[in-house]
């Protein structure tokens, strides 16, 4: 059965988590460590900043959990009672869809957010590599990555930018389709703009820098964007050629003025119509507002942005629906293929059967042979019994042992097709 | 009467096509499903017997009468909708096409066929002409939507609040790249439609010319769009200003059709 211990963003407090994370580096010993004193045959390790969980296998579960909690607050030296209120413990079913919603990022403190996929692949990684992941471990992380990825690729989860970079780069997509060979021309050299311009940039854009009072600083981000710098004075004819303007000086001012806009779209007549992006991050603005007025001219400042992101957070947890129902499918799918490994009652069906036979064929038996002495019956029914005992003896104690080590539905179907049950 | 029995299949299915659309559009933003174009696909091939079928019962192509007329019309719409749609994936042009093509169809179910033999509807220049002309109404028609989605999409983008249709409209270059390219199809049909007319005319009644409003209409929409065309080459006009063009140059078109089918009922040659 699978076992998951942990604490996240819903039941924690940041300082909590934090002092409970596994970093990189002790992850392998951790992993070790945990298999060996939790006492459970498969262990697995999830530490990002928003959680920290551990998964296991065992068959008691109270006794387990138990451990796994102890485990945790021994690995960092904090006591239980502190700990224990932020804790959860989760198993069988429960601690299965669990995993999935993590890995589909539903669990996530923004939903869909795309890094939570990346660190579950990981941390199932480093559990292969500190050889503590098993069969049960191992079926779980090919289902459940699976259907994070389909939930990813069939609903809109993923989908609409929710940080103010991205959706700054959505924009633009939205109004230029393509970004290759668009000019992007930065104003100041500004973090943020910087953040933005490199999204850009990754999407095939070109990136010009223009310098203020500090053009070294101007100089350099137009290296790392792989564009190049020029003078503030430059600002009109830069402008002229830019498809997108990211501006985010410290200017008290306007920088751009609507005449600027105006007189840069009419100087050049073929690309009169073109459309213009303009994106004021700076606070305060550094663009005109009436610049947004003018024909194909799209003005957005700080706060537009922010209540894009706004509007794509609600939509994606609209979509959040339809991949809450598509990744319980799958769960429910996952779960019947783990009743299907469950060797239990193919071993009572198993004995059934035999009994069956064997209780017919003596009937038979007796039938030929007329009355016998009470004692004639019994060494005729200890006969039988123990030759069914003694050939079913193998096949109970291999399949007993395939259900220690996490069985393999194809070995059970084999068998069962064997036994012709 | 087969043809009819076709064409109410066909209605029924493109119906399917046009709530479905509609539906996801206030639901969710994937526009087409793999169930909405296998009912189309579907459909379009029920329409195709039911215009082949058509063509046997009235002894002429099916382009006379506004019964013939607005169901071939709306098959060409579809198949330049799914020629589209295969070469750009544009989804939200199906907001457009499926309304349009189930109301024809609808309109084409509700009107009787019209019975006619003359002798004119006989030789190649109907079928050719006609033809010629749906295609270029068709493309129009793809242009004239591209169209109001660029509008559409700029009117979001300009709000800085965006909406539903923000999520679902394609971007402005892509309305604009895909509606240039539609008008100059839609144009080179226009083009030829109107030639083949003329001849049709010269061979019918001796003149290219007979100066009758349909034709002054058909050569004002023409005029139309060589400007946008020109202007977009020209002086690499597009967005907002080409998509308006692209509108008006429909409206003429749309103009002259119904002006076509409904006073006359047939092709002005053949009157």
């Amino acid at each position: 059965m699978i076992l998951v211990v942990g604490l996240s963003h819903r039941t924690s407090p940041l300082a909590v988590r934090e002092s409970l994370a596994f970093s990189r580096e002790v992850l392998a010993d951790a992993l070790r460590r945990m298999r060996d004193e939790a006492g459970v045959p498969e262990a697995m390790i999830l530490s990002t900043c928003n959680r920290v969980e551990l998964y296991g296998r065992g068959q008691q579960v109270e006794a387990a959990g138990r451990r796994l909690e102890e485990f945790l607050c021994g690995f960092h030296r904090r006591p239980l009672e502190e700990v224990a209120p932020y804790l959860y413990r989760l198993a069988g079913p429960d601690a299965v869809r669990h995993a999935f919603r993590v890995a589909a990022s539903l669990e996530s403190m923004v939903i869909g957010e795309p890094q939570i996929l990346g660190q579950v692949k990981e941390a199932y990684q480093a559990a292969e590599q500190a050889g503590t992941l098993g069969s049960a471990l191992n079926a779980l992380r090919n289902r459940s990555l699976a259907a994070a990825k389909r939930a990813r690729a069939e609903t809109g989860i993923g989908q609409n930018a929710v940080s103010v970079s991205y959706v700054a780069v959505e924009l633009a997509r939205k109004i230029f389709g393509e970004l290759r060979d668009k000019n992007v021309l930065l104003v100041g050299a500004g973090k943020m703009s910087e953040l933005a311009a490199r999204h850009l940039v990754r999407s095939g854009a070109r990136a010009s820098v223009l310098g203020g009072r500090t053009f070294e600083r101007a100089e350099e981000l137009a290296a790392a964007l792989g564009g190049r710098a020029a003078p503030f004075e430059s600002l009109r004819s830069e402008l002229a050629a830019a498809d997108i303007v990211i501006s985010g000086t410290g200017a008290p001012g306007i920088v751009i003025r609507r005449e600027d806009v105006e007189h840069v779209r009419s100087a050049r007549r073929g690309r009169y119509l073109r459309p213009l992006f303009l994106i004021d991050i700076a606070v305060p603005r550094d663009i005109d507002p009436a610049a947004g007025k003018l024909e194909g001219v799209f003005l957005y400042d700080l706060d537009d942005l922010r209540s894009v992101a706004e509007a794509n957070l609600r939509e994606r947890q609209k979509e959040a629906a339809a991949a809450e129902g598509l990744v319980e499918r799958e769960v429910r799918e996952f779960l019947e293929w783990q009743k299907s490994l469950d060797v239990v009652p193919l071993l009572v069906e198993l004995r059934q059967r035999a009994d069956e036979i064997r209780r017919r064929e003596l009937d038979r038996a007796r039938r030929r042979l007329g009355p016998l002495s009470a004692e004639q019956e019994a060494a005729l029914e200890a006969a039988t019994t123990a030759i069914v005992n003694k050939l079913l003896h193998s096949p109970t104690v291999q399949l007993k042992e395939i259900a220690r080590n996490g069985g393999a539905a194809e070995q059970v179907a084999f068998i069962r097709k064997l036994l012709g049950l | 009467m087969a043809s009819h029995v076709y064409l109410l299949f066909t209605l029924a299915l493109y119906a399917v096509g046009a709530l479905h659309v509609l539906l996801q559009a206030l639901t969710r933003r994937k526009l087409l499903t793999s169930w909405t174009v296998t009912a189309t696909l579907a459909g379009f091939a029920l329409h195709t017997a039911s215009l082949s079928q058509r063509w046997t019962e009235a002894g002429h192509f099916p382009a006379v009468g506004l019964h013939d007329v607005s169901s071939f019309l709306a098959w060409a719409v579809v198949l330049v909708f799914l020629m589209t749609y295969t070469r750009t994936r544009v989804e939200a042009l199906g907001l457009a096409v499926y309304p349009v093509a189930f109301a024809l169809v609808l309109v084409s179910n509700m009107t009787p066929a019209a019975e006619t033999d003359d002798p004119i509807l006989k030789g190649l220049f109907l079928p050719i002409h006609a033809t010629l002309a749906f295609f270029g109404y068709a493309a129009l028609f793809v242009a004239f939507a591209m169209g109001l989605l660029y509008l559409i999409q700029e009117r979001e983008l300009k709000s800085r609040s965006p909406r539903r249709f923000y999520y679902i409209v394609p971007s402005l270059e892509r309305c604009d790249s895909i509606g240039g390219r539609s008008v100059e199809v839609g144009f080179g049909f226009l083009t030829l439609a109107i030639l083949t007319g003329m001849l049709w005319s010269h061979r019918a009644r001796g003149v290219y010319w007979t100066g009758d409003a349909k034709e002054w209409t058909a050569l004002i929409a023409w005029v139309l769009y060589v400007a946008l065309i020109l202007a977009r080459h020209r002086s690499g006009w597009g967005g907002r200003r080409a998509a308006l063009l692209g509108i008006a140059g429909f409206a003429a078109v749309v103009l002259t059709f119904v002006w076509v089918t409904v006073a006359s009922g047939v092709a002005s040659a053949a009157r």
